[in-house]
């Protein structure tokens, strides 16, 4: 308590002889904390931009030193890359997505979601007279809801099912944007080769 | 002297005017040029509904070989490189695989960096308003699809440079469904060293026999009664789906623009209503007959996929 108190008072002592509050005597200089003053003094120099001879700690080049000898979460991915650069072949580029392989699940899951998800607000959006259903709640016209809530056993057969629907929906999004990529292609060839046939006809 | 002055004025004016019609084809023929010899460094944001994917688009040309980088940000993510004429394709969870051709499917349809002359059967192409989009002149043009049951395209092409700077899938009320906004570019003199670096390398051999001929296929295991007008058949065939290896008798369909397809599949247990689903542009619809499950998927209306489904029939 005591030494609290006198801290107290040291710490408002020094602010107020270096502000000019105090006169320095040998009354006030035993209360006096040189390096708090030293301190002080400092601060003031360098907040007026006048810190040209005063002693200054450059932490920068340590702390940089420290943050090298950190262990950073990210390390593993920025070597996987750099390996792969020297050897460049077609599996270690598939390595690049290894770091995110269980990501890839969530992702094509996620993607269900955002079609279910979106039924509700575009099915809401349609103009009047399109009479669509919602395929994110298949049982809405079907069986009714209340003997699913109250039947367990139904109520998970529900749940597999939608899940099935879900896995298919998925699965079709999918494959749609996979044969898409070929589609050009396959205009192009089938381009040339009607130009082809119509050539043999013309022959 | 006055009378020299209307004949100039009006074959001024005259010639304006011809040369505005010109130009939506003209622009989307400069964009194409353009994509293909620039060497260029861009954002862009999809944004479909409520959900937003950010891809990055980096394209170079050295000598004549074109070196391009698509890549999704989000997610696991999915990324695309086109060196020449082989695009690989690499996804999580699955072999990269290459294919031979010399433009990539991402979320801009490959045909508007092609010959669009094959798009004017099926789309009116009309120029639209100027607009400042990512801080650049911008001017719209506008692929009205001649058949109402499509969705239009919409671009806004870069009066300067002729690069891409936005566009969308719009439907016939005009809403904008899917936008594609670029976020930043930097068109830069040399080809980016990331770019260069693939050249270095290996690739997977470019898949064989993805391009089967229509003869093989399942053609004729289900009759398809009604499309939009401009949709050919591109492909059939019947083959394992590959998320829940569920069978499934298979058609793409392709007006030049947008891609269709249709399976028909084994009806899933439980009784279940037909309906929609979509996402941005995407409709996913799915068919339930009873004997077989039919399923459209593919940037058209939800009443279009409908139409589709429902006239699907077993062949007489």
């Amino acid at each position: 308590m005591a030494q609290a108190e006198k801290q107290v008072t040291e710490d408002l002592t020094t602010s107020q002889i270096f502000d000019g509050d105090l006169s320095l005597n040998a009354e006030t200089d035993v209360r006096l904390d040189e390096q708090k003053f030293a301190r002080y003094a400092l601060i003031g120099d360098v907040m007026r931009s006048q810190k040209q001879d005063t002693p200054c700690i450059d932490i920068t080049s340590s702390f940089a030193a420290a943050l090298e000898q950190e262990q950073t979460y990210s390390e593993p991915a920025v070597e996987q890359v750099k390996e792969t650069t020297p050897k460049s072949n077609v599996i270690e580029l598939s390595a690049w997505r290894k770091p995110f392989a269980q990501v890839a699940i969530a992702a094509s899951v996620s993607l269900f979601a955002v079609l279910g998800v979106n039924t509700l607000s575009t099915d809401a959006t349609l103009p009047a007279g399109e009479t669509l259903q919602l395929q994110s709640t298949p049982f809405a016209g079907g069986v009714s809801p209340v003997s699913l809530s109250t039947e367990p056993a139904l109520e998970s057969a529900a749940k597999g099912i939608r899940e099935l629907q879900q896995q298919r929906i998925g699965a079709l999004v999918l494959e749609h944007q996979r044969q898409s990529r070929m589609a050009y292609a396959l205009q192009q060839s089938g381009e040339s080769n009607s130009a082809e046939k119509q050539e043999e006809k013309e022959q | 002297m006055r009378a020299l002055l209307v004949v100039v004025s009006v074959f001024f004016s005259s010639w304006l005017w011809a040369n505005e019609s010109v130009s939506a084809k003209q622009l989307l023929k400069d964009m194409a040029e353009a994509v293909h010899h620039r060497n260029f460094d861009a954002s862009f944001v999809v944004v479909k509904g409520k959900s937003m994917e950010p891809y990055r688009w980096l394209h170079g040309n050295q000598n004549g070989t074109e070196f391009e980088l698509l890549s999704l940000l989000n997610g696991a993510g999915l990324e695309m490189i086109r060196i020449g004429d082989k695009v690989t394709y690499f996804e999580p969870k699955s072999e990269p695989y290459t294919i031979q051709t010399d433009s990539i499917a991402g979320p801009i349809p490959e045909v508007l960096f092609k010959n669009i002359d094959s798009l004017k059967e099926s789309y009116d192409f009309v120029l639209g308003g100027k607009g400042r989009i990512v801080d650049r002149p911008a001017q719209l043009v506008r692929l009205e699809a001649k058949d109402d049951a499509k969705y239009n395209y919409w671009l806004w092409i870069d009066t300067e440079s002729s690069l891409l700077l936005k566009s969308a899938y719009v439907n016939q009320q005009g809403e904008l469904l899917e936008q594609l906004q670029l976020t930043h570019i930097s068109v830069t003199e040399a080809p980016a060293e990331q770019l260069l670096e693939l050249s270095q390398k290996q690739f997977p051999e470019a898949v064989s026999g993805l391009l089967k001929t229509l003869e093989n296929g399942t053609k004729n295991n289900w009759q398809i009664g009604w499309l939009p007008q401009g949709f050919e058949l591109l492909k059939s065939d019947r083959h394992k789906l590959d998320l829940n290896n569920e069978l499934a008798d298979y058609y793409l369909f392709s007006d030049g623009l947008v891609d269709i397809s249709v399976f028909v599949q084994r009806p899933l247990p439980g009784q279940r209503p037909s309906g929609a689903l979509s996402s941005g542009a995407t409709t996913v619809y799915v068919h339930n007959t009873g004997a077989f499950d039919v399923s459209v998927v593919g940037n058209i209306p939800a009443m279009t996929a409908k139409a589709i489904a429902e006239s699907v029939k077993r062949p007489l």
